[in-house]
């Protein structure tokens, strides 16, 4: 078993920081299947008690296994309940328990070890077959496995929903099924192996205000459950089983921390108006109703954009819409009398819903995705649609549609919209027949296009995660290449100016939503106000650390950094020039930007 | 995983047997056919191409692959080996209840 105790050498490790914060505490693996399992020996003389180890920990995941079956019996019914028996067959297969002791007792490997070869090796049969029915069962032997390893490790916890203690969650990935339902007061902080800055676990993060910390592929072999770590979502430092002196080091910093960002919501009454008086709108970036109320707690005003697909991820089919139509009347109704900015269902690239089958795509992000998606799956997107024309008699809200690259994408929808209006006034439901409608300029071909699009539409919404993934060709989730991934690149610059340019000669609103907005601290807002964006978006606790930069600086100023930076081809000669502008201007906002904690 | 308990010789009663299992033999067939395996003491394999495993371990039958229309081969060998014979091939030929093809 894993000592509690940290009796070894502390380690530092360093990964990408994606959430600002420090956290302080115990490790909790997620996704423990997917970590390389220890494959410390044992002493000879330990064999009987690691056997004894694995039949007890088969013991407990028989229970575990009833209760459910028992649950199963109660929600579903009989019949449903019987899946269980296939698993408890698995717990008792002779051949499983037979193989497994003889590792231990002939190889010397630690239970948890032996049982993974063993199944592995049987799961191993399972990818080769031709037969997808029959290798899609192999995730229910995954499943048991997972669950005896659990045991054996002694961390019950089945995953990240049911966490119950305070914990820093680390995981390979962190998939959106991964995070939904988690609770924000257990989890301290996300530290995985791959990922970048706008990787899901990373948007999640920020959006909780939680740190995290990705791109850190070695560390992953190295945890263990329960050990004691450091997070430092600031500079990306991770420290593994840290010495008394560091843990203090680092309490000290968290304190300045957390003044900071009380400081910051004294802000939260005044409005986001720069030096000069040019004013901004600020808006909260929401993916779930609990959160409606941080958006007002931080001094936003609406939601610039509410994230839809996490509604359907979490469920084993698409919501009916009655269930979304509830679901959105009580969002604008909690917002109002502020607007709220539904996008249409982004489903796709790394957030699959389990209800979508045959997805095997070798690009999915450039793939079956956003309004490709709902374009094919009318059913999905026309009762999606009446659900927020219906919740548009309850408040303000708008309609945008994610991923657009042709322009006959945004007709075909427009179209729809049109066909459920009239529907909907056929059958006599109260709507607003005027709910202004949208889309996120977030490929290349949208921006070059954008002077069209802007005749068809009400508004644009800058997806700057996307736009930036898609411009400069980099796969957002790839820790490889995350040093291509770059928001401050002149080429962003140069299409979000062009973009806003195209919305200003047809008189459109234009927006963003990205996580631009937050890019490096002040480096990253800089632009977006020279660039006279009317609204930004970005995770609510994050809208004050923008307004305090927005109040503490003139456009004009801005508009001459963004006229430099238009000419400029490097990214490093952005940042050169931003932050030489901050030191000599507004050295007050030197704080925004991240420095490091512990230079060891 | 997939060990043979005895040495298997031309001896042993043996039956052909095809999946006409829509789904081929699911994780649950695999618990259905362990299931009426454990009724008997004798050893069961079953074969398939030439591939012989414990037809007692529900995860050896599973990672079998029988897909529909595989031919797979019954091996019994021990005391109640003419029941039990009797019993999976008829097991087999009932398509496992789940209705026949």
């Amino acid at each position: 078993m894993f000592s509690a105790k940290n009796t070894e050498k502390e380690m530092i490790f360093n990964g990408i920081p994606v959430s600002p914060g420090i956290a302080i505490g115990e490790v909790f693996v997620a996704n423990l299947d997917e970590l390389s399992l220890s494959d410390k020996k044992i002493d000879k003389g330990d064999v009987e008690e690691e056997i004894r180890k694995f039949k007890r920990a088969l013991k407990q995941t028989e229970a575990e296994l009833k209760n459910i079956k028992a649950k199963l019996a109660r929600d579903i019914g009989e019949d449903h309940a019987r899946i269980m028996d296939t698993h408890l067959m698995i717990l008792d297969d002779s051949t499983m328990i037979k193989e497994t002791e003889d590792y231990v007792r002939t190889e010397l490997g630690n239970a948890a070890y032996a049982l993974d070869i063993v199944l592995n090796k049987t799961l191993e049969s399972f990818a080769s077959m031709d037969d997808q029915y029959l290798s899609e069962r192999a995730e229910d032997i995954h499943d048991v496995k997972r669950r005896i390893i659990r045991n054996l490790l002694g961390q019950a916890q089945e995953g990240l929903k049911d966490l119950r203690r305070k914990a820093v969650v680390v995981a390979k990935n962190l998939t959106p099924s991964d995070t939904v339902g988690f609770d924000r007061k257990y989890v301290q902080a996300f530290v995985s192996a791959i990922g970048g800055s706008t990787s899901h676990a990373a948007i999640i993060a920020r959006s909780h205000g939680i740190p995290a910390v990705v791109g850190l592929e070695d560390f992953t072999h190295k945890v263990r459950p329960y050990d004691n770590i450091i997070v430092d979502g600031i500079t990306g430092q991770v420290i593994l089983r840290p010495e008394k002196s560091t843990v203090k080091l680092y309490e000290d910093a968290r304190r300045r921390f957390a003044e900071m960002e009380k400081e910051l919501l004294t802000l939260k009454d005044y409005p986001a108006v720069t030096l000069d008086g040019r004013e901004f709108e600020l808006s909260g970036n929401v993916e779930a109703i609990d959160e409606l109320k941080d958006v007002s707690s931080h001094g936003a005003k609406g939601v610039g954009l509410f994230r839809t697909e996490y509604f359907f991820i979490t469920r084993s089919s698409p919501p009916s819409e009655e269930v979304q139509y509830r679901y959105y009347k009580d969002v604008v109704k909690e917002m109002a009398p502020e607007c709220v900015i539904f996008r249409t269902l982004d489903i796709g690239g790394d957030k699959i819903a389990d209800w979508i089958t045959n997805v095997d795509e070798a690009n999915p992000f450039m793939g079956w995705r956003g309004i490709r998606f709902t374009l094919s799956r009318k059913d999905i997107f026309r009762s999606q649609l009446r659900a927020i024309y219906r919740a548009s008699a309850h408040g303000k809200l708008k309609i945008m549609f994610p991923m657009i690259s042709v322009i006959e994408e945004v007709r075909a929808a427009k179209q729809i919209c049109g066909e459920v209006k009239e529907d909907l006034l056929k059958e006599r439901y109260k709507i607003n027949e005027d709910v202004e409608i949208g889309v996120m300029i977030e490929t290349p071909s949208a921006v070059a296009l954008a002077p069209h699009i802007a005749k068809e539409v009400d508004f644009f919404s800058i997806g700057s995660n996307d736009l930036v993934q898609y411009s400069l060709a980099v796969d957002r989730g790839n820790s490889r290449i995350s040093y291509l991934y770059d928001p401050l690149h002149p080429v962003i610059i140069r299409f979000i100016q062009d973009t806003v340019n195209a919305a200003r000669e047809e008189g459109i609103k234009v927006g963003l939503c990205g996580e631009m907005a937050v890019s490096e601290g002040a480096l990253g807002v800089l632009p977006l106000i020279g660039m006279g964006l009317d609204e930004i978006s970005a995770p609510s606790y994050l809208i004050p650390e923008i307004k305090k930069i927005i109040r503490s600086v003139t456009f004009d100023e801005t508009r001459t950094l963004v006229k430099k930076i238009l000419k400029f081809s490097t990214p490093h000669e952005v940042r050169e020039l931003l932050s030489k502008y901050i030191k000599e201007k507004r050295s007050e906002l030197t704080e925004f930007i991240p420095k490091v904690a512990l230079d060891k | 995983m997939n060990f043979v308990l005895k040495e298997v010789t031309d001896k042993m009663k043996r039956a052909q047997v095809k999946v006409i299992n829509e789904n081929g033999i699911h994780l649950r067939l695999a618990g259905e056919l362990v299931k009426n395996s454990n009724k008997f003491k004798s050893d069961i394999l079953i074969e398939k191409n030439s591939e012989q495993i414990n037809g007692k371990s529900i995860l050896s039958v599973a990672s079998l692959g029988a897909e529909y229309g595989s031919e797979l081969t019954i091996i019994v060998n021990g005391q109640d080996e003419n029941q039990a014979l009797d019993s999976l091939v008829k097991l087999f030929e009932s398509g496992f209840s789940e209705g026949e093809k």
